[in-house]
């Protein structure tokens, strides 16, 4: 085996929103700082936002909100569970990273996001605060703008190249990174003293009902890498038990344009045609709505549209079908649908994932970015910044690019770590196998059974059940997975992620004894809030020295500001009352022909029958 | 009869006309989907890990890819 060796101050796995920045302020902030960039795909197309994005859903500006505002709106929706530090700096360097995207894409104000008369970006209200804190965005280019800055600095880009170890030295800091690329199969052995997490959230975890490996909402090659590798390091995670269950365009699974519609007067209606909840910000309480309405036969429901004015609608198809998933015209005119009848955007709760932007689960953090192992950070939808959407992927991704440049800086080499020729043994065992099983099945049926055992509202005993069935596709599974060639060899990699994230969502869940989040953890054994677990996180890690995980409750930093800490919503009673079923005499348990059977026969199955070729008639 | 191969079955399609095999549609599909086959023009080697998320159209000069459909199951 052929590997390259390199050195390198800064390693940014994952090219996307928030790798993309983090790899320019690096380079901004020491131009000598050696960067490298790891990503699955090119760094100009890959990630969630490849395409194109239409928002940044959380922003505050001049003239609209203030960092303050973003406090007061996060600290809402996550319900206290949060370091409120991050989102202050969240709402605090909004604006700054608003002006960069302008001048990595070439584009003026006004152009790439609304003005308003005064002059100022022009928000629209969407989140529970009275302030708007919403930025429309035509952001067709903003990708292909930022790999084009990454690469001009100089950063060394990996494109298909993406990790598949994490590396820590003898003293448990950071060192490097172990990678292949999925074409030439060429090996990598990247020794750093800072690595930057930025591969995105576990897109990749529940089933969508379609049946469809990558119809997904979020981009297909987030599977929680990112979350894996941060915990086999030591580093710990929170909130893995707050489940994103998407409101998605159904089949397509796209995202249902709920923050492009709303703004402009759009909102959700049952299948009678009624709106079903006073808001449509995707919190838990709105799920849990959506929930409500599928339970008692008023699904599926509707993004209403049909009553905005024409130019309305016409900039709506302008926007939603010319970013981000570019394909949803297509796919309504397949079906003939049109946004001028009431019920044209059906939309279905698929697939639960777990990701920060969207909803809370992630690496722990703090507003540096740091995460519990030294050298080691992380940003984006894999850092635990609850609800922080494609802002928090620019912001924290710029001040993770600047911490791990200071960082690497001031830190010595990387001490000794474990022998990579074990670690490379193991990860291209799936290509030596033979007849093992195919990648595809086996990722199914992971992705299933989390699907069928954690899809809210939570039973206890199907989480158990889900233990038992993580423990045995570890086993048994994982270990016997054959691949034909090296990009299927990162799926080996992808469906170990996706296993170990299933674990640490379904211990987190059995851990956070109430209900919490609308559905995002709705515990039918806990049916309600419990005061007990205000501002308290999950904390999962890895015990080193047994290897066990283990979860620990833990309050969350000092509040700084005083704002509600929940939404305006209850839980429901779930007494059904079905009766109670007709009983008829009790049999016995002795069965004398049975037992009869079993004397004569023991446990053969008699051939007493065999088919015969043609038509002949019995002899 | 022999078993035909219904694996084919493909979505991006390539005008092989305007196909002019500069391979920007190989270098930034993100998710691998396609390589260049043996007549130089792109199809879907992988074409179950296809987000359909049209970077293959966008980035074809020559205007040779459309996305005649979104994959079967979604659509």
């Amino acid at each position: 085996m052929s590997v390259t060796r390199m050195e390198a101050d800064v390693i940014v796995l994952g090219g996307g929103s928030a790798g993309t920045f983090a790899a320019i302020k690096a380079k901004e902030t020491n131009p000598d700082c050696r960067v490298v960039v790891l990503d699955k795909g090119p760094i100009e197309t890959s990630g969630a936002i490849g395409r194109g994005m239409d928002a940044l859903n959380i922003v505050s500006v001049p003239g609209y909100g203030s960092p303050e505002d973003v406090v007061e709106a996060l600290t809402k929706v996550t319900e206290g569970v949060i370091d409120q530090e991050c989102a202050y700096v969240l709402g605090r360097d909004s604006l700054p990273i608003i002006k960069d995207l302008e001048k990595y894409t070439d584009r003026k104000p006004g152009d790439l996001f609304p003005l308003d008369s005064d002059g100022n970006y022009k928000c629209s209200f969407l989140h529970p605060t009275k302030k708007a804190l919403y930025l429309a965005m035509d952001g067709e280019d903003i990708k292909r703008g930022l790999a084009r800055e990454v690469r001009r600095l100089g950063c060394t880009v990996l494109d298909r190249t993406p990790a598949c170890r994490l590396l820590t030295d003898e003293n448990g800091k950071t060192a490097g990174v172990l990678a292949f690329n999925l074409r030439t199969g060429n090996y990598y052995e990247i020794k750093a003293p800072s690595v930057i997490l930025t591969a995105g959230c576990v897109g990749k975890f529940g089933m969508p009902r379609d049946g469809y490996l990558s119809g997904i909402y979020e981009f297909p090659g987030n599977t929680g890498d990112a979350f894996s590798m941060a915990y086999h390091a030591g580093a710990e995670l929170v909130n893995m038990e707050c489940f994103q269950t998407n409101l998605l365009m159904k089949d397509f699974n796209g995202p249902a344009c709920g923050y492009v519609v709303i703004p402009r007067g759009g909102y959700g209606v049952n299948a009678l045609g009624q709106k079903y909840w006073s808001h449509g910000y995707w919190s838990g309480d709105m799920f849990l709505a959506v929930w409500r309405e599928f339970t008692e036969g008023r699904g599926p429901v509707y993004l209403k549209l049909d009553h905005l004015p024409e130019p309305t609608l016409k900039g709506l198809e302008k926007i939603l079908w010319g970013t981000e998933r570019t394909v949803r015209g297509q796919f309504h005119k397949q079906r003939d649908e049109d946004y001028h009848c009431w019920d044209s955007v059906e939309q279905g709760m698929e697939e639960i994932t777990l990701c920060s932007g969207h909803s809370n689960s992630g690496i722990l953090v703090n507003k540096d970015t740091e995460t519990t192992v030294p050298g080691l950070f992380a940003a984006g939808d894999c850092a635990a910044v609850p609800q922080q959407y494609l802002t928090g992927a620019f912001v924290f991704g710029a001040i993770a690019g600047r911490m791990a440049a200071e960082y690497a800086a001031k830190a010595g080499k990387p001490g000794k770590t474990v022998d990579p020729e074990t670690a490379w043994k193991d990860i291209v065992k799936p290509l030596n196998a033979t007849n093992g099983l195919p990648i595809e099945q086996v990722e199914m049926k992971i992705r299933t059974k989390i699907s069928q055992y954690l899809t809210p509202p939570k039973s206890d005993p199907l989480m158990n059940k889900m233990l038992w069935w993580v423990d045995r596709i570890r086993r048994e599974d994982l270990p016997a997975i054959n691949v034909c060639d090296y990009h299927d060899l990162i799926r080996a990699t992808e469906v170990a992620s996706i296993t170990d994230c299933a674990e640490m969502a379904t211990r987190a869940s059995l851990f956070r004894t109430e209900s919490r989040w609308g559905l995002s953890h709705f515990r039918l054994a806990y049916p309600k809030r419990d005061p007990n677990w205000d501002r308290k996180q999950v904390v999962v890690k890895k015990n080193t020295s047994t290897g066990e995980m283990e979860c620990e409750a833990r309050t969350v930093p000092d509040f700084k500001w005083d704002y509600p800490e929940r939404l305006e919503y209850e839980y429901p009673q779930m007494n059904m009352d079905i009766g109670t079923g007709f009983v008829h005499p009790q049999n016995d348990f002795v069965d004398p022909w049975m037992e009869e059977k079993y004397d004569r026969e023991g446990m053969e199955i008699p051939k007493r029958l065999f088919p015969k070729k043609g038509n002949k008639k019995e002899a | 009869m022999e078993r035909t191969d219904c694996g084919k079955y493909e979505w991006v399609v390539v005008d092989k006309d305007k196909c002019v095999s500069c391979g920007y549609c190989v270098e930034y599909c993100p998710r691998d989907v396609l390589r260049m086959g043996e007549d130089n023009h792109p199809y879907m080697a992988y074409r179950d890990d296809c987000w359909y998320c049209d970077a293959c159209r966008f980035v074809c000069k020559a205007e040779a890819i459309t996305l005649e459909t979104v994959p079967y199951l979604i659509r």
